[in-house]
C-alpha cells in the first residue's frame, strides 16, 4: 500500500535524467547533509591527538581521513572520566521514565479513545498542549519543587520531570491508535464474559504493540538525549547522564577535550541510534495509524 | 433458555431520541428479527439488550432477572457482530474459547465445548489459523461458533451478514436457520435486509424512527401490514402506492384518480365509508396485479402504458403509467410486451390495502 | 448499567497522568507566575517581597530584551519554514519505495535520535574549531566575512540555525511520510487522471489531505526550536553570548539566582506559544473532538 501511496505522491516520473535531477540527487544531498557530521565526529574520535592539531597545509595532513586511528580517546574515557557511569544512568533514567509514560499514556489514552465521560474533550486536548510548553518555561520552578522534595541530584529529579513532556505525546498517540482498533472487538470481549479493565488488558493492548512500541521508542530516546534538566538537577559527576557528563566533565574552562568528547559522543548514542534504525518502519506505522484514527 | 422482555424501553443519546417506548416479549427459544431502514433504532435496542448502551428509561429482562444493572459480562448472552470482532492476535481456537476461560471452565471441557461447535460449522481444520488467515465466510463462522460454545440464555446478532457476499449470505442464512432448529436458543437478530427478516424469523418486528411499527410472523406482516411503512418495507419489489379519492355511485363505493378508477372490494366498503369524498392511498402488491383478460370484472382492471420492461427469467417486472401515476407490475414470463404497448391490468380485489393519508394506518 | 461507572473507571485511568502533569506542570506555572510579580532572590535577605509589574516594565526597558526577543522569533519562523520545506522533500522523496530505502531511513533519522547536547559538539567542532587545527583559518575567515557583513553574533545565529534545521528537518519528513501513508493511494490515482502536471497535483490534492500532518508538523518544529534555545548556550558553550530568552533566563535564575526577572523573561514566550497554538488548533481538529 505504501508503494502505491508513494506512486502518486512523490513527484518521480518520467525520463532518466529527470528521475536523476528530482530523485537522486536531492536524496544523496539530503543524506550527505545529514550525515557528514557524524562523520566528521567519527574521524576525530579515532584521530590521534597529534594529528588533531596540527596546522593547516602541514606535510601528509589529512583532512578528511586518518591514516593512524588510535582508541587513546576512547580509552581516555573509561580511564579518566565516569563514562561508564554515566551509561547506566542514562539507561537507568531513560527505561524508568519511559516506563513510567507508557503506563500514564496507556491508561489516560484507553480512557480518552473509549470513554465517554463529561470534560472529555477538554481534557485531552490540555493534555495534548502540555506537550507544547517548553522546558527553557519549566525548568526554574521544577528546581525549586525538586530541592523542596530534596530530591536535588538524585536520578529521581529526572525520572519524575521527564514523564511531563513524555505523557502528553504517549497519551496522544495512543489514542489515537486505540481509535484505530474496532470497538466491536471490546465490546465482544465483554459480552465474553470480560470486565472493561480485562478487555482492555487482554484484547486491546496487546492489539496495540505497534503503537505501544512506537510510544516507547519516542519515550525511550527523548530522555535519553534531554539535557537542560539533567544539566539543572544534577551536579556530581557520579550521577550525570551522558549527554550532560560528557558536554561539562571534558569542557574545562575554555579547553576542549575534543577527542574524548567526539568518542562519548558516538559510544553515548549507539544504543538509541540502533533501537531507531531497527525501529524505524515501525515507528513510521505507528504514527500512521495514530494520526489517521 | 430464557425469555427476553422489554419494558417501555427508551433510548436518548445528547440530541437525538432513538428507541422510543419499546415493549416487546420474546419467547423462549423464539427467533425474533428486528428489521428496519438504517437510524430505525434496531441496533441501538439489541445493544441495549447486551449491555453495551445504558438504558435511558424501561426495562430489560432476561430469564427472570432484571438486567438493567447487569453488566454485559453478566448477562449470559453471546454476540455476533457485523465485522466478526474476532480477536486477531488470537488463534481460532483461542477466539473460541475466550469467554470459557474467561468464566473459569476447566481445560478439557473447554477443548470439548469448542471442538463440538468446530464440528457443527465444519471449521475443525482452522482451529490453529489466525482470523487474518480466513476468509470472510470462515470468519463469519468462527464468530459464530465462538458465540455457542458458551451455550448462552440468548444468541445477539448484530447484521451479521452483510458483510458477506450475496451467494455467500443465502447459504449462512441457510446454516443459521439450520442451527437455531438444533440449538433451540432464543435468539434476536437484526438486520435491514427484509428477505433475510422473514426468512429467518419465527416473528419479526419492523421498526422507523426509534417506534415499533408492527411485530408479527412474517406472513402477517406481508398479507396484513399495520400501516403504510410496513406495507411498503416488506416485499420486494415493494406495494404500489396511488394516492385516490373515495366517491360514491351507483350505490357502490369506487375510489378514483386520473387514469385510474376502481370499485371497492365489498370486505372493505364497510370501513372505507368514513372517508367519503376524501383522500386514501390505494396499496397494491405487484404481485397482486395481472394482464387482465375478457373474463376480468371492469370494475377492477384499468388501463396502463407500458414504460420499462425488466425481464427477471421467472417473471417479468413492468414498470406502467395509469394516467400519472407509476405502477410496478410482476408478470407471468410468457407475456410480450414493449415500450410504449398499451396494456389492460386487473387486480386481486382481496389484496388490496388501503391507507389512512393522515395517519398512514391500514385501514 | 454503568455510566457512572464508565466515568469513575475513566478518571481513574487518567488519575496517574494528570497528577503527574498537574505537579510537574500546573504547579510550576503557577509559581513562575507568582514569581515573575516579585523579586524572590536566594541572594536576598529578608522577606521575598511582591513587585507587581516591575519585572516586566524593567524588560521592557530593556533594549537588550526586544533584541533577544526578536532574534528568539526570528529564529522559531525562520527554522520552521526550512524544517518544513525540507521534511516535506525528504518525505515525498522517502514515499515510493527503492531499493536502500531503509538504510536512508537509518540515516535520515540519525540526527533525531542522537542526543542533542552530543551533536551539538559535533557541529561546534565543525563551524567554530579550535585554532590549531586543520582548517580553522578557513572557519575563521568564514565567521569574520559572515560577522562584518550581518553584524557581531550573525555567525552563532547562522550555526544555532543551522544546527536546529539539520536536527528538526528529518523528524518532520518521517512525521510527514506518516501523513502521506494515511492517504488513501485511490485520491493520487484519481488525481493523476484529472492532471498531467505532477506540480499541480501536489498543490491541489497533497497538499491539502496533509494539512492536519502539516500543522501538527509545525508545532512539533516550533516546539523543537524552542527546546533547542539550550542548545544556543551548548553551541556557543557560554562563551560567544548571543542573548536569546531561554538562555538569557537560564543565566538569569541558574547564575544570577534571580528567579523574579527570570521567570518574568521566561514568561514573555508564553504569548508567542499560544497565538501559534490558536492558529494552529484552527487549521488542525484536535483528535478528540471526534465523535466517540
Amino acid at each position: 500500500m505504501a508503494g502505491r501511496a508513494g506512486s502518486g505522491a512523490g513527484m518521480v516520473e518520467g525520463s532518466r535524467w529527470h528521475k536523476w535531477v528530482f530523485f537522486h540527487v536531492p536524496l544523496m544531498v539530503f543524506v550527505v547533509g545529514t550525515l557528514f557530521p557524524f562523520y566528521w565526529m567519527l574521524v576525530t574520535a579515532f584521530r590521534p591527538d597529534g594529528e588533531l592539531y596540527r596546522p593547516w597545509r602541514a606535510v601528509n595532513n589529512t583532512p578528511f581521513w586518518t591514516t593512524q586511528p588510535t582508541l587513546e580517546h576512547a580509552i581516555y574515557l573509561f580511564k579518566q572520566t565516569m563514562f561508564a557511569t554515566w551509561l547506566w544512568n542514562t539507561m537507568f533514567i531513560a527505561l524508568l521514565s519511559t516506563l513510567i509514560s507508557l503506563f500514564c499514556g496507556l491508561l489516560a489514552g484507553y480512557a480518552l479513545a473509549r470513554l465517554r465521560f463529561p470534560l472529555a474533550g477538554g481534557l485531552g486536548t490540555s493534555i495534548f498542549v502540555t506537550y507544547l510548553v517548553p522546558p527553557t518555561l519549566l525548568f526554574i520552578p521544577l528546581a525549586n519543587i525538586i530541592r523542596d522534595f530534596r530530591l536535588g541530584d538524585t536520578p529521581w529529579s529526572l525520572i519524575l520531570t521527564y514523564p511531563t513532556f513524555l505523557i502528553p505525546f504517549c497519551t496522544w498517540l495512543l489514542m489515537g491508535y486505540f481509535k484505530t482498533i474496532p470497538k466491536e472487538l471490546e465490546e465482544c470481549a465483554r459480552i465474553d464474559g470480560a470486565t472493561r479493565v480485562r478487555a482492555m488488558i487482554q484484547i486491546i493492548f496487546p492489539i496495540a504493540t505497534p503503537g505501544i512500541l512506537s510510544a516507547g521508542i519516542f519515550a525511550f530516546t527523548l530522555s535519553w538525549n534531554e539535557f537542560i534538566y539533567a544539566l539543572v538537577f544534577l551536579s556530581s559527576p557520579q550521577q550525570k547522564t551522558v549527554p550532560v557528563g560528557v558536554v561539562s566533565e571534558l569542557i574545562r574552562g575554555d579547553v576542549f577535550f575534543w577527542g574524548p568528547l567526539m568518542a562519548g559522543a558516538l559510544l553515548g548514542s549507539i544504543p538509541v541510534a540502533l533501537i531507531y534504525s531497527f525501529f524505524v518502519e515501525h515507528y513510521v506505522a505507528g504514527l500512521t495509524g495514530a494520526v489517521k484514527g | 433458555m430464557a425469555q427476553v422482555m422489554m419494558k417501555d424501553l427508551n433510548k436518548k443519546y445528547d440530541e437525538v431520541h432513538a428507541v422510543k417506548d419499546v415493549n416487546l416479549h420474546i419467547r423462549d427459544k423464539e427467533f425474533v428479527v428486528l428489521v428496519g431502514p438504517s437510524g430505525c433504532g434496531k441496533s441501538t435496542t439489541l445493544r441495549m439488550v447486551a449491555g453495551l448502551e445504558e438504558i435511558t428509561a424501561g426495562e430489560i429482562t432476561i430469564g427472570d432477572r432484571i438486567v438493567n444493572d447487569l453488566p454485559p459480562k453478566d448477562r449470559d448472552i453471546a454476540m455476533v457482530f457485523q465485522n466478526y470482532a474476532l480477536y486477531p492476535h488470537m488463534t481460532v481456537y483461542d477466539n473460541m474459547a475466550f469467554g470459557l476461560k474467561m468464566r473459569k471452565f476447566p481445560k478439557p471441557e473447554i477443548a470439548k465445548r469448542v471442538g463440538d461447535a468446530a464440528e457443527i460449522l465444519g471449521i475443525q481444520e482452522l482451529l490453529k489459523r489466525k482470523p487474518r488467515q480466513l476468509s470472510g465466510g470462515q470468519r463469519q463462522r468462527v464468530a459464530v461458533g465462538r458465540a455457542i460454545v458458551r451455550h448462552p440464555q440468548v444468541f445477539l446478532f448484530d447484521e451479521p451478514l452483510s458483510n458477506l457476499d450475496a451467494k455467500l449470505r443465502v447459504q449462512m442464512r441457510v446454516e443459521l436457520k439450520r442451527l437455531h432448529d438444533r440449538l433451540e436458543t432464543t435468539a434476536i437478530y437484526v438486520t435491514h435486509d427484509q428477505v433475510e427478516a422473514m426468512t429467518l424469523g419465527d416473528r419479526v418486528v419492523v421498526m422507523k424512527d426509534g417506534w415499533i411499527q408492527q411485530v408479527g410472523e412474517p406472513l402477517e406482516l406481508y398479507g396484513k401490514p399495520a400501516n403504510r411503512f410496513v406495507a411498503g418495507f416488506i416485499g420486494s419489489p415493494s406495494m404500489n402506492f396511488v394516492d385516490v379519492t373515495v366517491a360514491d355511485a351507483s350505490g357502490a363505493l369506487w375510489v378514483e384518480t386520473a387514469g385510474l378508477r376502481v370499485k371497492v372490494p365489498p370486505a372493505l366498503s364497510g370501513r372505507l365509508g368514513a372517508y367519503k369524498s376524501q383522500h386514501v392511498t390505494l396499496g397494491i402488491r405487484p404481485e397482486d396485479l395481472r394482464v387482465a383478460s375478457g373474463s376480468d370484472s371492469a370494475d377492477y382492471s384499468f388501463d396502463t402504458v407500458v414504460e420499462v420492461v425488466e425481464p427477471l427469467g421467472s417473471e417479468i417486472l413492468l414498470d406502467l403509467k395509469a394516467g400519472p401515476n407509476v405502477i410496478v407490475a410482476r408478470v407471468e414470463p410468457t407475456v410480450r410486451v414493449k415500450h410504449g404497448d398499451k396494456m389492460r391490468l386487473a387486480l386481486h380485489p382481496e389484496r388490496v390495502r388501503f391507507f389512512d393519508n393522515k395517519t398512514e394506518l391500514a385501514i | 448499567m454503568g455510566r457512572a461507572r464508565d466515568i469513575r473507571l475513566a478518571y481513574l485511568l487518567l488519575a496517574p497522568a494528570l497528577i503527574l502533569l498537574v505537579t510537574a506542570l500546573a504547579y510550576p506555572i503557577g509559581w513562575e507566575i507568582w514569581t515573575s510579580l516579585t523579586d524572590l532572590s536566594p541572594l536576598n535577605e529578608g522577606p521575598t517581597a511582591f513587585v507587581g509589574l516591575e519585572n516586566y516594565r524593567r524588560l521592557a526597558a530593556d533594549p537588550a530584551f526586544w533584541r533577544a526577543a526578536t532574534v528568539t522569533v526570528v529564529f522559531a519562523a525562520v527554522t520552521c519554514t526550512v524544517k518544513l520545506a525540507l521534511g516535506l522533500g525528504l518525505a515525498l522523496l522517502l514515499a515510493r519505495p527503492f531499493r536502500g530505502r531503509a538504510l536512508v531511513f537509518m540515516a535520515i533519522f540519525l540526527p533525531w535520535a542522537y542526543p542533542a547536547s552530543v551533536s551539538v559538539i559535533g557541529w561546534y567542532w565543525t563551524l567554530s574549531p579550535p585554532i590549531p587545527t586543520a582548517y580553522s583559518v578557513f572557519m575563521g575567515n568564514m565567521k569574520y566575512a559572515v560577522d562584518s557583513a550581518l553584524g557581531g553574533g550573525a555567525w552563532a545565529f547562522l550555526s544555532v540555525t543551522l544546527f536546529n534545521i539539520w536536527r528538526g528537518s528529518s523528524f518532520v519528513g518521517v512525521f510527514l511520510l506518516a501523513g502521506i501513508n494515511a492517504i488513501p493511494p485511490e485520491l493520487f490515482e484519481y488525481a493523476a487522471l484529472e492532471s498531467k502536471s505532477a506540480w499541480r497535483r501536489f498543490w491541489l490534492v497533497t497538499v491539502p489531505l496533509l494539512k492536519p500532518f502539516l500543522a501538527l508538523a509545525v508545532f512539533l518544529a516550533l516546539t523543537t526550536a524552542f527546546a533547542d534555545l539550550a542548545n544556543v548556550w551548548m553551541l556557543t558553550a557560554g562563551r560567544i553570548v548571543y542573548p536569546v530568552i531561554g538562555t538569557h533566563a537560564y543565566w538569569l535564575a541558574i547564575h544570577g539566582g534571580q528567579f523574579g526577572p527570570a521567570s518574568a523573561l521566561s514568561l514573555t514566550l508564553a504569548p508567542f506559544l499560544i497565538t501559534a497554538l490558536f492558529l494552529l488548533f484552527r487549521m488542525f481538529d484536535p483528535p478528540e473532538r471526534e465523535p466517540a
